[in-house]
This record gives structure tokens, C-alpha cells and sequence, in this order.
């Protein structure tokens, strides 16, 4: 659906069109009926439309609280223990690519653990660190 | 686009810490796109700002919201809802956006988040520079479309003062000296005539001298018809 909308006083009179500065709006007279157009690439929500109507049947407000477009839908990787959605497999792909190492789907919480099971001597405290000294 | 930057916290603070609820407000403009008062960053202050250990006694109460444009006074008075309680607007846009909110909620305080710093542009990802004074009387098709105004920092109309060196300015290291780029725009222009013409006395009239400036369009609203 359109962002720009009017209501039921709008008579077609085209003084949005013809006062609008992104040159947004259009028309087509077709089969006698009337159509106006609107092109939100070149739409500046600058308001004029609203401004300038003699109807008042511009509804601006579609332009400030817009609905949410779907643009694209990906499987993901999930967690392997709590099944937190992570992120893509393309992106994980990316990441070992450039990581030159494979990734562990892990969620940031169970990440720690598991790098905290991979150093079980540190999370003890029963190794001291080897800082290279005698 | 104007270019503006959040006040320390601590400024904020002060201004803010008197009042039981205020509504925290970005502007989805200028400001949105250089990454300093768009709801975004609305949203990161309310939180910042609801931390107790900025207040001896108990903090505001915090409303976030953002509006597509502050400085348009019938906009906003028509689309901008100010919760019940609200007894200041703390707002994230530019100067002039902070000021129509002030004359359009009047007598609401109304407090600026951003300090506004200049009309620029943006030449890299996070890298805002200045590039415009409004001067009112642009000359930028005499100087390879590099304004001496807001570029060079003493405004010269004629060539580069004795500061120039190696390309920089004398007034700092990382700003270019406006004049070097000047030349070496005609030059690739094959333009540097316009550099042997002397330019007259700036008129300052059109840049503010004389008292703020306002613009009619002809044709719309109360303007001549």
C-alpha cells in the first residue's frame, strides 16, 4: 500500500501534484476515471502535499508511522544447545572464510562456557599462567 | 546536511535534573544521518540518562519518542504528541529545530541535547566536515567549487595568507589550506584564470550583518502571490 493517502474529500483537483517539489506525484486519466500516483523514491515527505491541500484530505501521518516491509527471508543456524536464533548459513560461512577456522554455533552465553570448558585449568585456578619467567 | 554533536552528559544532566518527566525527542533528519540526535540515539540518552548515579535524589521520568523533522512548526504541532506530565522536551535536533518546538509548546521548556557545529558534509563513513557558512552570496563557481568562506580559516578571498605550508594550514595539522585545494581545482579545471581575478570586498549583508534572515516564497502560504 501507499505511503501517501487521502481521504474521502480528496476531488481530484491535483494541487498536491502540481505543488509538490520532489515532482512525486502523478497522474493518469484513463477509462474516465482519474488515478493519482505517487513515487516514494522521489518523495522528500517534505509535506507540502499536506500543506497546500484545499480538502485537507492529504493523511500525513501514513508518512511518520509507515508500516515495516518484508525485504528478504534466510534460514538460520540456531544455537546448539538453547536453540537461540544466530545468523544465516551464508554468514557463517563468511566468517569461518575469513576466520580460516570453523565456527561452533554457540549464543553469546553458551559461547563462554564452552570457551570456559575448553580452559578447564583457568577456571579452576589450579594452573599458574607461564609468563615466560623462571 | 546540519551537523550537530551531544552535549556532554554531565551539561545534560544539569539541565535536566529539576523536572519529573521529561520527553526525550529525536529529529529524523540532518541529525539522524550524522549519527548524533535521531530516535536511535534518543533511545541510547534515555537510557544514559535514567542511570540514578547521575542524581542526588530521584531522576526524571523518561518518555522517548522522534519526529521526521523538528523545525517545522505546523508539523509539529500537528503530529507531535507531548505525553500528559511532560515538563520539559529535551531535544536532539539542530538549533532550529529546538526553537520551533519552543515556539510551538510554549511555555514547555524546551533543552537542547546537541550542541548544533556546522553545515557540512559527509567525504567518508563517520567523517563529518564543514563546507558551508551560508553566507548568503556564494562564490563557489569562481574557486573550483571550494569555498574559501567556510574552509579557509581566516574566510580569504584572494589567495592563501603566509600559513599555508606543505598544503596545511597554520592552524592545525589535519585541515587542508582551502587556497592549495583552490588552485589545484582550477588548475584541473583549466580554470586558474579565475584565480588572477581579484575579488572586491565581501558583502557580509546577505551572510547575517544585518539581523537574522528570512526567506519569502512567492507564491505559497502568506507569501506574495
Amino acid at each position: 500500500m501507499s505511503y501517501f493517502r487521502v481521504n474521502e474529500n480528496c476531488n481530484g483537483c491535483l494541487a498536491c501534484m502540481e505543488n509538490c517539489p520532489a515532482c512525486a506525484l502523478g497522474f493518469v486519466d484513463q477509462d474516465g476515471r482519474r488515478t493519482l500516483k505517487h513515487n516514494m523514491t522521489k518523495c522528500a515527505r517534505c509535506g507540502q502535499c499536506w500543506r497546500i491541500c484545499p480538502q485537507s484530505a492529504v493523511e500525513f501521518q501514513h508518512f511518520l508511522v509507515g508500516q515495516w516491509d518484508d525485504v528478504i527471508k534466510l534460514d538460520l543456524v540456531h544455537c546448539r544447545v538453547c536453540g537461540e536464533p544466530l545468523y544465516s548459513p551464508a554468514y557463517r560461512q563468511k566468517v569461518e572464510s575469513k576466520l580460516n577456522s570453523t565456527d561452533e554455533p554457540l549464543c553469546p552465553k553458551h559461547r563462554q562456557s564452552y570457551a570456559a570448558s575448553m580452559w578447564p585449568h583457568l577456571v579452576s585456578g589450579k594452573a599458574k599462567p607461564n609468563l615466560g619467567g623462571k | 546536511m546540519i551537523v550537530g554533536d551531544l552535549k556532554p552528559l554531565e551539561e545534560i544532566v544539569s539541565t535536566i535534573k529539576a523536572y519529573k518527566q521529561v520527553l526525550v525527542l529525536g529529529c529524523g533528519s540532518c541529525v539522524t544521518v550524522c549519527l548524533s540526535g535521531g530516535e536511535r540515539e534518543a533511545v541510547q540518552l534515555r537510557r544514559e540518562l535514567s542511570q540514578m548515579r547521575h542524581y542526588q535524589s530521584a531522576p526524571p521520568k523518561f518518555e522517548v519518542d522522534s519526529i521526521l523533522r523538528q523545525c517545522e512548526r505546523d508539523l509539529v504541532l500537528e503530529f507531535q504528541n507531548i505525553p500528559a506530565g511532560t515538563d520539559a522536551v529535551l531535544s536532539l535536533a539542530c538549533g532550529a529545530g529546538v526553537q520551533t518546538l519552543a515556539d510551538a509548546f510554549e511555555p514547555l521548556p524546551v533543552i537542547p541535547a546537541l550542541n548544533t557545529t556546522f553545515l557540512g558534509a559527509s567525504d567518508k563513513p563517520g567523517i563529518w566536515t564543514e563546507k558551508c557558512k551560508g553566507c548568503g552570496d556564494c562564490i563557489l563557481m569562481h574557486t573550483g567549487g571550494v569555498c574559501p568562506v567556510a574552509r579557509c580559516a581566516k574566510s580569504l578571498f584572494n589567495g592563501p595568507c603566509g600559513g599555508s605550508k606543505g598544503g596545511y594550514c597554520e592552524v592545525g595539522k589535519d585541515i587542508p589550506c582551502a587556497w592549495t585545494q583552490i588552485v589545484a581545482r582550477l588548475k584541473k579545471m583549466n580554470k586558474l584564470h579565475f584565480y588572477e581575478e581579484v575579488r572586491t570586498l565581501k558583502n557580509w549583508e546577505p551572510g547575517g550583518a544585518t539581523g537574522p534572515r528570512r526567506r519569502v516564497r512567492t507564491g505559497l502560504g502568506d507569501g506574495p502571490k
